[in-house]
């Protein structure tokens, strides 16, 4: 195919998207996601973001070809070197490749990230539309139960969990998961108070909708994307708190690459092995800053109230 | 004639103590099956809170109403949305931001379990004046007429006997005001619709309207037939200066306006001081 | 008209640069303005407004506003620097917006507002900035104008705030009003009785006043001339008492298209726009 058959075709995939009367109910949906990948598209900073995180996703779907190393093997002989051509980020005390920990980790993070995000934003939605569609007693109840995880600081509440439940990986996503979710109810509910009395709620009811059908079709639609943002924007939080747990011994149990477990045991030899250390918090610092962009160019795209989507 | 529509002793009064309002008065009126009745009256007179108490949005209310000879109750079921619906002010916000104008119309359908929802929303966008290169388009991408169009299209799906069309052209230009309410002349024709159209436009409701009732402060003052406005000749001073009002500026005419009080009404006799609006925290507000 | 008007605009284009290209907003219009009452009308969408914030250079970024010659009792605006536009906002330039609401700052007594807009442009002292606000307040026919001078913001009633409004604009004594559909928001007879407030300041001071709104038959009534416009052109300008006699047929259609108190029950006329009013506007 020549070049320009190829261009023309893009051309037309473009002006399909783009068209102002779409055939179906899949080319709006695409048209409308193409529109938003446009103007997230012109956010240098959210792309940037948006590359970081792929990246941590590409690393840890392919972490067993990328890493040279078993994450695991200790070459007690090797221990504490430094950045070499045979070890690209050192060796650790137990004399493990820390460039292949890394990426080993990178899994750990995503597993953690993903499995807080699906456990407590779901929750915190319901809760929060819940409570602020229905209003009167189940608001009072459902909002003064947000208040109490609320009223613990987040990292102290994850410890009491994780110290009851026992240390581990699965615990530590459930203890950050349970304190995760009340700020999305608080956000999820604001959201819903601004919309439950306008004309399209007045209008679906007065065609005999059930409250659970408003709730669900109606007004989670419209929480979702500040949700999706504030998710995002949390989960360098997530990580921080799950690294902090590991840090302490309560989150991923060695051997396990976990990032923050990886800083605490190079903790020990932090002043002549700086590196031990250093490396798994630049980590943990990069994929940080990466979903912070990502959110901050999200809420720029999908926040209703800018307008990006009129 | 049957009333398809009888309001009696209808009183709204929303809040509690101190922040009490007593938004409507003992309004009672009737429309018979196939009618327009106009209610039109300014900002906090009541005219929408009537329509949101029958239309079932506002459950604050005491009085008999009825549809189509039922006693209709605070909660409604479903039959009783598929009899009566409701068009509103602002097409703006009167459509999900997020749903696709098929979505939109594909809803009521889904609720109340109709068959054959492709070919019902087709017809129905044949029907307001919207091409089916309409149906995949979301809110933002219409005008304000063809967003109104849309509203009338979902309220009209379900088939119903009754609309209430709560200032329905208010937010529109005056061009796109003309093709809604010929749109709505023209269905109203074809599908028997009974009207009740509240506004604040005296030519609007004289245009489109059989009888009317004109209210302030929540009571009815006047009602009429719409023939007595056409010859200007509406009995009360408050509805004569609604429609001086309604003429256009006119300098000398402004010094005689009255100021309709709350006491003034129920005793029959206008404020004669011309004062301006009183401090809204000192004076009534609507919901 | 005098012969040497107060506003003269020529050629007045604002251009928005937007993904999908150019959107020009208002496309050349030219008019001018004495001492009088001029209404601009159109539909939304028309331009009108832009043209009341072009006059003081009030299009925010990326809108850019070009003319072949805009000048303001011999001032050239279109040349005047950000400090001079700042001493002809306000003082000798007003504008009153829709809502007063989002005008108003929420949190300052409305008296305070009025003074601070006074004392900004008059070197005076407090009690004298006070003393002129409630002056201006009684000027705009508010009985109880202590009282309203120690109010906020949310305390008073749309039509009071848009008094308020008023008052805090003219109190610099302007030479040039705009009002941007400036009762749009009210019932009809208190817009009325805002617009015999205007009418009257205007005719007492000697000002111009440019009354943007889309009410044909309001503007018809209330102005001494009326330009129409249409897709950011003007389609016509003539004296508000020939109005009913108008020749352009957008003209026409939108005088039509009004349902009348008194009219038939039939079907009303709908306005048929044609292309070729965009080729050559008035």
């Amino acid at each position: 195919m020549s070049s320009e058959a190829q261009g023309s075709e893009v051309a037309g995939w473009r002006a399909w998207l783009l068209s102002s009367s779409p055939a179906s109910r899949s080319q709006a949906r695409l048209g409308r996601a193409y529109i938003g990948w446009l103007s997230f598209r012109a956010n240098h900073l959210a792309m940037l973001g948006l590359g970081i995180v792929l990246l941590l996703v590409l690393v840890a779907i392919f972490a067993p070809w990328i890493a040279p190393y078993d994450p695991n093997a200790q070459i007690l002989a090797d221990r504490l070197q430094f950045f070499s051509s045979q070890y690209w980020l050192g060796t650790d005390e137990l004399g493990r490749d820390i460039f292949s920990r890394i990426v080993h980790g990178a899994r750990l993070t995503l597993y953690i990230v993903i499995l807080v995000a699906i456990i407590a934003a779901p929750i915190g939605l319901a809760v929060g539309t819940t409570a602020g569609y229905l209003g009167g007693w189940t608001d009072t109840v459902l909002m003064r139960i947000t208040d109490i995880f609320l009223a613990f600081p987040k990292l102290v509440l994850a410890l009491a969990l994780v110290s009851a439940l026992g240390p581990g990986i699965e615990n530590a996503i459930i203890a950050i998961a349970v304190t995760s979710w009340p700020p999305y109810a608080r956000i999820a509910r604001a959201e819903t108070l601004t919309i439950r009395n306008s004309d399209f709620i007045s209008a679906v009811r007065l065609q005999g909708a059930g409250r659970m059908r408003i709730i669900w079709s109606h007004i989670v639609p419209l929480c979702t994307s500040s949700l999706v943002v504030r998710v995002t924007l949390d989960m360098a939080g997530i990580i921080l708190i799950a690294a902090g747990l590991g840090f302490l011994g309560l989150g991923a149990q060695p051997p396990l690459p976990e990032w923050g477990a990886m800083i605490s045991s190079g903790r020990k030899v932090l002043l002549d092995q700086w590196w031990v250390a250093t490396v798994p918090g630049i980590a943990i610092f990069v994929v940080s800053l990466g979903f912070n962009l990502l959110g901050d160019g999200l809420r720029d795209v999908l926040d209703p109230k800018t307008g990006g989507q009129g | 004639m049957t009333a398809m529509i009888e309001v009696r002793d209808l009183n709204v009064i929303f809040g509690r103590g101190a922040d009490r309002v007593h938004a409507v008065r003992d309004v009672s009126f009737a429309v018979p099956e196939g009618a327009t009745f106009g209610l039109v009256g300014e900002s906090g007179s009541g005219k929408s809170t009537v329509l949101r108490a029958l239309s079932g949005l506002n459950p604050d209310w005491s009085g008999r109403l009825s549809v189509a000879g039922e006693a209709l109750t605070r909660r409604r079921d479903k039959a009783f949305y598929k009899l009566a619906q409701m068009v509103f002010q602002d097409p703006y916000g009167s459509l999900h931001p997020r749903h696709t104008v098929d979505r939109i119309l594909m809803e009521p359908l889904a609720i109340h379990g109709f068959a054959d929802p492709d070919r019902r929303i087709e017809r129905i966008l044949e029907e307001v004046g919207l091409g089916p290169q309409f149906r995949f388009r979301y809110p933002h991408q219409l005008s304000g007429g063809q967003r109104q169009r849309v509203a009338i299209g979902r309220a009209l799906i379900l088939e119903p006997r009754i609309l209430l069309l709560d200032e329905p052209t208010s937010a529109l230009d005056v061009s796109v005001q003309a093709e809604v309410l010929n749109l709505l002349q023209r269905l109203k024709k074809e599908r028997g619709l009974t009207y009740i159209l509240v506004s604040h436009n005296l030519s609007v409701i004289a245009h489109m309207c059989d009888t009317l009732a004109v209210m302030n402060h929540g009571a009815v003052v006047e009602e009429m037939d719409v023939a007595l406005l056409k010859r200007a000749e509406p009995k009360h001073p408050y509805t004569r200066q609604l429609m001086t009002a309604s003429l256009g500026y006119d300098r000398s005419a402004i010094d005689r306006f009255e100021d309709f009080g709350i006491d003034a009404e129920s005793s029959g006799v206008p404020d004669t001081s011309t004062d301006a609006p009183q401090l809204e925290s000192e004076r009534k507000r609507g919901p | 008209m005098s012969e040497n008007p107060l506003l003269r605009v020529e050629d007045l284009k604002v251009n928005f640069p937007t993904r999908k290209g150019l959107v020009e907003a208002v496309r050349g219009i030219s008019f001018s303005l004495g001492r009088e009452k001029l209404g601009i009308v159109g539909e939304s969408g028309s331009g009108k407004s832009m043209t009341g914030r072009s006059i003081l250079r009030l299009v925010s970024a990326p809108g850019q506003v070009t003319a072949r010659r805009l000048e303001f009792d011999g001032i050239d605006l279109m040349k005047a620097s950000e400090s001079q536009m700042r001493q002809i906002r306000g003082q000798r330039i007003s504008m009153v917006m829709q809502d007063p609401k989002f005008s108003l700052n929420p949190v300052m007594r409305v008296g305070e507002q009025i003074a601070e807009a006074y004392r900004t442009h008059q070197n005076v002292s407090r009690d004298e900035a006070k003393r002129q606000a409630l002056d201006m307040l009684s000027a705009v026919r508010i009985r109880d104008s202590e009282r309203v001078y120690r109010a906020y913001p949310h305390e008073v009633s749309g039509g009071m705030g848009q008094r308020i409004m008023i008052a805090m604009m003219l109190i610099p004594d302007p030479d040039l009003l705009i009002a941007d559909e400036p009762t749009s928001a009210l019932d009809v007879t208190v817009q009325l009785q805002v617009l015999a407030i205007l009418d009257d300041l205007v005719s007492q001071r000697g000002m111009g006043l440019i009354f943007i709104s889309h009410d044909l038959s309001l503007v018809a009534s209330f102005c001494d001339r009326v330009v129409i416009m249409y897709a950011g052109r003007v389609m016509e300008i003539c004296d508000a008492k020939n109005l009913a006699a108008a020749q352009h047929p957008y003209t026409r259609g939108l005088l039509n298209c009004l349902p009348k108190i008194d009219g038939g029950g039939s079907d009303l006329p709908i306005l048929r726009r044609d292309p070729a009013w965009l080729e050559h506007g008035a």
